[in-house]
């Protein structure tokens, strides 16, 4: 099968500080993900896992190496584009362990914004943020407030949110965390099936071991390098 | 495109309101400054208006009869009566006293003029009640804010004087209440000593001063005349200060009240410093309490321009809402103050323009946290 990558990472370091607080995190991270895989990320606390994540966003600064999201080279040793911003906004949709919806916005209007300041017509970005909802069967709360809704609907907002941009690639940290395990499996099932339907690259920092089956693959960070494996083989330490 | 400002006042409409109308409290306080400055203004020509002489001749060498203490012989004004020019000359006197009445002791400025002469000095269209004086004693005219009723005896001095006139709005340019007596009367108030002390003066030898005396002849000319022409004619033959009309004006603006202005003038840009940097410390409060919210747009990708929009309309519109809030407090309690406080529309825009300007300026604080906001901060770092 011919199969697109969607996030090409090419030798990528990370370190923090100078002289005696100097911590190296990530030494010579290569690894590619594609389009419709769902990716678990995983490794001890403090390995940076979080790092990479947020590198791969276009929101932390590697130290050097090389990131291209698609087709398009975002970093190779300095930022190739002021605007990642625009990056994040047209190719990534992110996910948090906790849902960091907007609170004075509905959900409809949490779910729009981010099209909107695209240049998706209001009316347009309405009908799309309503199929949705109506897909992660929320779509009868589209005008209750984000304090309204359970903990659970409300991450379902929040990933209807991130994919309202139609992004290529998932960026999602922890998102079962603050849940229990049968409404983990429901989400994870959910990041599955968006990786597939919709064609997307998803990669989800987890530390719940029971989730890795239901992973295409699974990204280990081992003596600062990342190590992809299949998901039958993965642990978490 | 979703209006984030709107979205977010919404949901803390209640907060925001009460913010805005605390700013506005003091906002409204700069108002009732700036409006205490043109009562000044109004007050301080309210007597002199009333008078309406065209020449006032005053002690020499003395800015008198306001700004500076100022006798002279009373029969001064039948020599100026007889000038080339002058149509008609009375002398009259000023004199602050406190005055009984039911709630107390009240601060007045008592004015004296012949009630029977050619130029009297109150103004008829101020009149409420009764009428002006037709006798030469004990007869008084109050203005209301005495709160002295028409037909009410007042001790003043040695005498018993009947209250037979109500004005409204006579005020001296301190913005003091004015009564009205008689010249031979507010001679007597003022320059005729106890008779305990003028047996002591007599003792030291002190002979006794004629009471005779008035703070200033005032005239007016006849038509055709220059009027300075005629000040100067005064000046040099009777060796007195002789001021017009328009010069009289300019002492009590510039001279009397000048200071005061200058003082109120800088508590309204104080206020209004203080005023801007309580809307900042506000805009930067609500900035840092939604910075979890920034982090999170910045980091889905919104660009800045939309957060700063978000943070200047919120700082915008609490301006105006407090300025509204202002204008509404203004205009509730500036009738309740003691002296004149007069409002008006150009100075209110002019606070407008100031608030707006002030809110731009305030708004930088919160545009800064933003511009620093780090995305990272939405998901810990």
């Amino acid at each position: 099968m011919d199969r697109k990558i969607a996030i090409k990472v090419e030798n990528l370091y990370k370190s923090f500080g100078k002289g005696e607080s100097y911590i190296s995190v990530i030494e010579g991270a290569s690894f590619e993900v594609y389009k419709g895989e769902l990716v678990a990320l995983v490794a001890p606390s403090g390995a940076g896992k979080t790092t990479l994540l947020m590198m791969i966003g276009c929101v932390e600064d590697p130290t050097r190496g090389t990131i291209w999201l698609g087709d398009e080279k975002v970093y190779e040793n300095r930022w190739l584009t002021r605007e990642t911003r625009r990056i994040r906004r047209e190719k990534i949709g992110f996910i948090f362990q906790a849902h960091y919806l907007i609170p004075f916005l509905n959900i409809i209007e949490n779910v729009t914004l981010v099209p909107q300041v695209n240049g998706v017509p209001k009316e347009q970005s309405e009908k799309e943020a309503m199929e949705l909802l109506e897909y992660f069967d929320i779509a009868e709360k589209a005008h209750s407030m984000p304090s309204e809704l359970s903990g659970g609907q409300n991450q379902r907002a929040a990933i209807a949110r991130a994919l309202a941009n139609n992004p290529e690639i998932i960026l999602a940290d922890e998102p079962t965390a603050a849940l229990d395990l049968d409404r983990s499996f429901d989400v994870v099932k959910m990041l599955k099936k968006i990786a597939t339907d919709q064609d997307v690259a998803v990669i989800m920092v987890t530390h719940d071991e029971a989730m890795l089956p239901l992973c295409d693959r699974i990204l280990t960070i081992e003596n600062k390098k990342v190590v992809s494996k299949e998901s039958k083989e993965a642990k978490i330490l | 495109m979703i209006n984030l400002a709107k979205r977010e006042i919404e949901h803390t409409l209640g907060k925001f309101l009460v913010t805005s109308a605390g700013v506005g409290m003091l906002l409204g306080i700069v108002l009732i400054m700036i409006g205490v400055y043109r009562g000044m203004i109004i007050d301080a020509q309210v007597l002199i208006d009333d008078i309406g002489a065209d020449l006032w001749v005053v002690q020499e060498g003395t800015l008198g009869p306001f700004a500076e203490a100022s006798r002279v012989h009373e029969d001064l004004k039948n020599s100026i009566g007889i000038i080339e020019g002058v149509e008609k000359a009375e002398g009259i006197t000023f004199q602050n006293m406190q005055v009984p009445t039911q709630s107390g002791l009240v601060r007045v400025m008592a004015v004296g003029y012949d009630p029977l002469g050619d130029l009297p000095a109150i103004n008829e269209s101020r009149l409420r009640e009764g009428r002006t004086l037709k006798e030469e004693h004990y007869e008084m005219v109050a203005t209301d804010k005495i709160g002295l009723k028409l037909g009410e005896k007042v001790a003043l001095g040695r005498d018993i004087y009947t209250v037979v006139g109500i004005t409204h709005g006579s005020v001296s340019s301190g913005g003091d209440p004015l009564i009205y007596v008689s010249l031979k009367d507010a001679q007597e108030l003022q320059f005729l000593y106890s008779n305990a002390r003028i047996r002591n003066d007599r003792a030291r030898g002190i002979r006794g001063e004629s009471s005779h005396m008035v703070n200033a002849v005032i005239a007016k000319t006849k038509e055709g005349y220059d009027v300075k022409e005629v000040a100067n004619d005064i000046e040099r033959w009777k060796h007195k200060s002789v001021y017009t009309y328009a010069q009289e004006k300019e002492i009590l603006t510039k001279n009397l009240i000048e200071r005061a202005s200058k003082q109120i003038g800088m508590f309204t840009v104080i206020l209004v410093v203080v005023s801007t940097i309580i809307i900042a410390l506000i805009i930067y409060t609500m900035t840092l309490e939604k910075i979890k919210e920034i982090s999170i747009m910045k980091l889905i990708g919104l660009p800045d321009r939309v957060i700063v929009s978000m943070i200047v309309q919120e700082t915008l519109l609490m301006g105006i809402l407090a300025f509204i809030a202002a204008n509404m407090f203004a205009h509730a309690i500036y009738t309740k103050f003691p002296k004149r406080v007069v409002l008006e529309i150009p100075d209110a825009l002019i606070l407008f323009i100031v608030v707006l300007i002030a809110s731009i300026l305030a708004s930088f604080v919160g545009v800064k946290k933003v511009l620093a906001a780090d995305p990272r901060e939405a998901i810990g770092g």
